[in-house]
């Protein structure tokens, strides 16, 4: 970070003390660890029903039996829907509602740095943390995939064995399509925290879209929605598991978080270039 | 004061722009506009069909489906909705298909020698002899099963046969899967009794392949179904496709194919009499008939679980306990006549007629015909 010059004001000690000032809150810590949990909780589970005859459960369970590197997809694959979109929201409701909570988002606001950075800088923070909470969870997930089920490369669903280099790229692969879908839900949770001065309001709210969204998608009526719906690209991700890779569904589930973060992103700048100070 | 402006604008036309772009995302991919090819014969492109050699490709088929059949558990490509498949070939008879379904897939590979059937629900290679696919499955595309002695011939006499009971037009241009192809479209003559109103096949203008298939029906303008590429690559495909080693922890099975046991065939061959299948009608009124006994339907789904727990490579979505009867109550509609008593199950391709005597009648025809057609069963 130091290496960027600074030619007006140093971002870069603008963007680690953003960093380390997430970083420092306990319950960032608290929250790190308890995501650790879940690739372990989900393996010792997987590992038991294993054991059984037949396949371990539906989808990516079925193949996990001598296939270790599986699990680190399955655990994204499962925190998702639900775990990872909070984990978005926390950051971001803590981003600017919660600063706005403390008081200090008024002293950030009329000190020398412009809106437009200042939400620059939290939506930096935000995006690292949740890409460094996938990343760990991912690499949790590989190891307790290989400690538990062993396994050399990494077997798709369509049957054929990806060697080690390919298995890790797609896992990287993956890390990264779940961060910006990630991305996506928290970009919206940051213009909702630009609203507000209560962070449970914008996790609230966040969350309650995702659900409103899954919930959406279930109905065959409503068809016509889904392509709208950011919650409707996640089941298409799984495609990061067969062999060879179909990128039209990831490039598409990607370009429609992309249109939710520049939405969300424009619509919290546009609240944070009008608010008070 | 006027740098805030400018950033609440700039902002708006970011949301304009986030929103145009899911717009766009939405919509279904444009075909773009109609290439421009040399004039061709319906018969001559018909002909071009039938005599065209089998070419390496690679690609996507999407499926859409419409004909208002009931879900098969596992198999979403024959389900109502849309879906696709995914299949390669080096024009030799090596073969990879792979069926993504929901969380799974299927994946079949013919190396050139055997044939392998993957599915990642549980875990299962089934080896099968080097073909087996062309077998089972049925021929989408119209071209021919076998090499016929004089293809010049064969193909006249094709064409003959479908301009006998069809209207055979080439409706312009178009693009399928970025390829220029020529729109064939078979028409019923107006004396045809079928619920088909058009069957539409675009030809690539190059390979002469079908790469799109649409079943239109009367009243609609959307097809009943339709199967066409959506990506295409013409030319050699990576070798690695076609060949396909068993996972460590999957269990192989090599079910006995092409040699039934005695028992089986007089079985089969006893069912065969007794049903006396019949074709009733021709062209596009052909309807099926034949008559069931009432305890050869509950026979069949028994041999079926038998084949299954054996391994052997049949549909899934049969449950242990299926009850026929049952199920064909609930699917169709009970009807009555001078014919007798039975239940229609009508989709939007045609329609199955089962009495309640066992006598069944399938075609791609309106209520009306199948009642004549039963009538005629003996």
């Amino acid at each position: 970070m130091s290496a960027l010059v600074a030619t007006r004001a140093p971002l870069g000690r603008q963007l680690r003390s953003e960093l380390r000032w997430i970083l420092r809150r306990p319950r960032t810590v608290i929250g790190l660890a308890s995501l650790c949990l879940v690739p372990v909780l989900a393996g010792i589970g997987l590992w038991f029903a294993v054991d059984g005859d037949g396949p371990a459960g539906p989808g990516l369970a079925a193949i996990i039996a001598g296939n270790g590197l599986v699990l680190p997809v399955f655990t994204l694959m499962l925190a998702l829907p639900l775990l990872l979109p909070l984990v978005g929201a926390i950051w971001a409701a803590d981003g600017l509602a919660g600063e706005a909570q403390h008081g200090t988002l008024r002293g950030l606001m009329i000190s020398p740095v412009g809106r437009l950075r200042l939400l620059g800088i939290k939506a930096f923070g935000v995006a690292t943390m949740t890409l460094f909470a996938v990343t760990l969870i991912a690499f949790v997930g590989a190891i307790t995939g290989v400690v538990l089920f062993g396994g050399e490369g990494m077997l798709t669903l369509s049957g054929s064995t990806l060697p080690i280099g390919a298995a890790l790229g797609r896992i990287v692969l993956t890390i990264l399509l779940v961060t910006v879908q990630v991305w996506g839900v928290a970009a919206i949770a940051m213009a909702i925290s630009a609203c507000t001065e209560h962070p449970l309001v914008v996790m609230a709210a966040t969350m309650a879209g995702v659900i409103v969204f899954a919930v959406l998608g279930i109905f065959s009526a409503l068809d016509w929605l889904h392509p709208y719906l950011i919650t409707s690209a996640w089941d298409g991700l799984i495609d990061v598991m067969r062999d060879p890779l179909p990128t039209e569904a990831l490039w598409r589930g990607t370009a429609l978080a992309g249109c939710y973060i520049l939405i969300g992103m424009s619509l919290a700048a546009m609240r944070l270039a009008t608010k008070d100070n | 004061m006027n740098r805030r402006r400018v950033t609440v604008v700039a902002a708006a036309v970011g949301v304009v722009a986030g929103a145009t772009g899911l717009g766009l995302l939405a919509m279904p991919a444009g075909a773009g506009p109609a290439p421009v090819l040399p004039d061709v014969s319906a018969e001559a492109l018909v002909e071009s069909v039938l005599n065209a050699k089998p070419a390496a490709f690679g690609g996507t088929v999407d499926v859409d489906n419409d004909l208002g059949i009931p879900a098969i558990a596992g198999v979403p490509q024959l389900s109502d909705g849309a879906s696709n498949l995914r299949i390669w070939t080096d024009g030799t008879g090596k073969l990879r298909v792979q069926l993504p379904g929901g969380d799974s897939e299927r994946t079949f590979v013919d190396d050139g020698r055997t044939a392998w059937l993957w599915d990642s629900a549980d875990q299962t290679v089934t080896k099968l002899p080097h073909g087996s696919f062309e077998r089972a499955e049925p021929d989408l595309g119209g071209e021919p099963k076998a090499a016929p002695t004089d293809p010049v011939t064969l193909s006249r006499q094709v064409v003959a046969a479908i301009q006998q009971y069809s209207d055979v037009t080439v409706d312009g241009t178009a693009r399928v899967a970025n390829r220029p192809v020529y729109e064939l479209v078979l028409t019923p003559k107006p004396t045809e009794k079928t619920v088909l109103r058009e069957v539409r096949v675009a030809v690539d203008s190059e390979l002469r392949v079908p790469l799109r298939v649409a079943v239109l029906t009367n009243g609609t303008d959307a097809p009943a179904a339709q199967v066409g590429f959506s990506e295409l690559t013409v030319g050699p495909q990576d070798a690695s496709l076609f060949a396909f080693a068993p996972p460590a922890g999957a269990k192989v099975t090599e079910p006995e194919v092409g040699e039934p046991s005695a028992e089986d065939k007089a079985a089969a061959e006893k069912v065969f009499t007794e049903a006396n299948p019949q074709v009733i009608g021709e062209g596009w009124d052909v309807v099926l008939a034949a008559r069931v006994p009432r305890d050869a339907l509950a026979g069949l789904a028994e041999a079926q679980q038998r084949g299954q727990r054996e391994g052997r490579w049949s549909d899934r979505g049969q449950d242990a306990d299926v009850d026929v009867q049952g199920l064909v109550k609930q699917l169709g509609k009970p009807v009555s006549g001078a014919w007798g008593s039975g239940t229609l199950i009508t989709t939007r391709v045609g329609g199955v007629l089962i009495a309640d005597d066992g006598r069944v009648a399938a075609g791609a025809v309106p209520e009306q015909v199948l009642v004549d057609a039963i009538g005629q069963v003996k």
